[in-house]
């Protein structure tokens, strides 16, 4: 079967450090006012003495149906066969329709390139068979990436194992963040 | 999310709209109305290759990386309306400068042997009216394809066609009543004026089933129209859109057609009509435009 990248999501494993962010930024050179991923607060629910806060990471869900890539011009933004959505900079004119496509708000203008700028899945790291810089530094465990077609991944068990729930469904972009709400206590084995 | 799209978007909107318009008010008065239109062919013709050429080059400076801008022109994207609208924009402002020197006096027109122009002349005023067409609605599909609340709107290409023919005949009727050469006749305006009222008319109702059918689709859908209606954007949209830019213009041109406006007032109140409409088309971009960036999905 084909390769299919995506990420798990586990919030209740999320302490809102933003470790993440600050990999990315570090990692991906990637120039400050603006990030390619992020973590929401769902601000303080309930009444007191039973409170809680949700913390929702989050970045490119690397969508089935990339509306940011069916909506460019030029061909730069494209959906490659492993299913990571990419910019490629040499075509990209830095028209921001992808911008205002993507229904996340995943992507910005880069003020150093101009171009259009998005989460890679950090694919250079991939290539030298490393992880994401998000998942690699995530304290908690939360973030998990992996293929979501091979059934012996992480990100596949975790799937198979707990409810998982997607952003924005009815919009139909097929995001490939699942999110898991409940607790996890131990992340399964996998590639 | 933040604006993405700003005033050069709508500016862009606009002009490629009121170009289109113009164009086609040209086309079909010299077509259909012949010598008795001759003025108002004329001013369309010498109108509608500005505007869009200063559209462009504010869309091509608000890009990124203005200087790769010909990557656009490197290919054909069919899923993206930008990519196609590229090349019918290109094609279409080339050939309305052909179409402008086609109706330049005779002493200015180097090249070419008269009757020769006049034939070309005429297959141009055939062939642009589609080449409008899609310019004026292309705009829709646009901001369709980003499916934002509001941008989806399957009735937004009809509605900036709609407008944008609105604002062209608007321009149209204005140039050619300020210009002291080649003034529009009583006859022409009066066609032209008819032609515009009905298009206010259709306009209205087109935003009016907009909204309609916006409140009654899904939560988020319902939540950007009542931005326009009692929301952030409820004065520019009541009172710059339908108070100014529809409803008294729509007025002003009513009483004109009745010839109820006293004679020495008919001048200043066609004028003044006609600048409403384009204050009015421009501000149905903007808030289409800013209204659809600044409501998302939830
Ligand atoms: S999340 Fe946004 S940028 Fe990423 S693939 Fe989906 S639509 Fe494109
Ligand atoms: S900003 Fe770049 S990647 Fe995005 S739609 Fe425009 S050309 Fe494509």
């Amino acid at each position: 079967m084909t390769v299919r990248m995506g990420f798990v999501i586990i919030t209740s494993r999320c302490i809102d450090c933003d470790a993440c962010m600050v990999a990315c930024r570090s990692e991906n050179d990637v120039p400050l006012g603006h990030t390619r991923n992020w973590v929401k607060s769902s601000g303080v629910q309930g009444q007191f003495p039973r409170v809680s806060e949700m913390f929702q990471p989050g970045n490119c869900m690397h969508c089935d149906n990339p509306p940011c890539v069916s909506v460019c011009p030029t061909g730069a933004s494209q959906k490659r066969s492993d299913g990571i959505v990419i910019v490629e900079d040499k075509k990209c004119i830095g028209c921001k329709y992808c911008l205002t496509a993507c229904p996340y708000d995943a992507r910005f203008s880069n003020s150093e390139t101009g171009k259009a700028d998005k989460c890679t899945l950090c694919l250079h790291r991939l290539e030298q068979g490393l992880e994401p810089a998000c998942v690699q530094t995530c304290l908690g465990k939360s973030r998990q990436a992996g293929d979501l077609n091979d059934p012996s991944s992480v990100v596949s068990r975790l799937i198979a194992q707990y409810p998982t729930r997607i952003l924005l469904k009815e919009v139909g972009t097929g995001p490939n963040i699942y999110y898991i709400d409940e607790a996890v206590p131990d992340i399964p084995d996998g590639k | 999310m933040e604006l993405t799209w700003g005033l050069m978007i709508v500016i862009y909107l606009f002009t490629a709209g009121l170009s289109a318009g113009a164009m086609i008010t040209s086309n079909l008065a010299f077509l259909y109305g012949g010598q008795e239109f001759e003025r108002v062919s004329r001013w369309g013709a010498y109108l509608s290759p500005f505007p869009i050429s200063l559209g462009l080059g504010l869309l091509v400076l608000d890009l990124g990386s203005p200087f790769n801008f010909y990557q656009l022109f490197l290919t054909l994207e069919l899923s993206s309306p930008m990519s196609y609208g590229s090349w019918i924009i290109l094609f279409f402002t080339l050939l309305s400068f052909g179409y402008l020197y086609l109706w330049l006096p005779q002493a200015y027109q180097k090249v070419g042997q008269t009757l020769q122009l006049e034939r070309w002349k005429k297959r141009l005023a055939m062939l642009m009216p589609f080449l409008s067409i899609a310019v004026a609605s292309y705009t829709g599909l646009l901001l369709n394809a980003a499916v934002r609340p509001i941008w989806d709107a399957p009735l937004l290409p009809i509605l900036f066609l709609i407008s944008a023919l609105s604002t062209g005949v608007a321009a149209v009727i204005m140039i050619s009543n300020l210009s002291p050469w080649k003034r529009a006749r009583h006859k022409e305006l009066h066609v032209l004026t008819k032609a515009d009222a009905g298009l206010i008319i259709l306009e209205c109702l087109i935003i009016l089933i907009m909204i309609v059918m916006g409140r009654s689709s899904s939560a988020s859908e319902s939540m950007a129209f009542s931005s326009l209606l009692v929301g952030n954007y409820v004065w520019v949209f009541w009172l710059l859109i339908v108070g100014l830019g529809l409803i008294i213009p729509l007025f002003m041109e009513l009483m004109e057609l009745k010839g109820k406006i006293p004679v020495k007032w008919v001048w200043p109140v066609t004028i003044s009509s006609s600048f409403l409409v384009l204050f009015g088309g421009f501000f149905v971009r903007y808030v289409i435009t800013y209204a659809g960036q600044t409501n998302s999905w939830f």
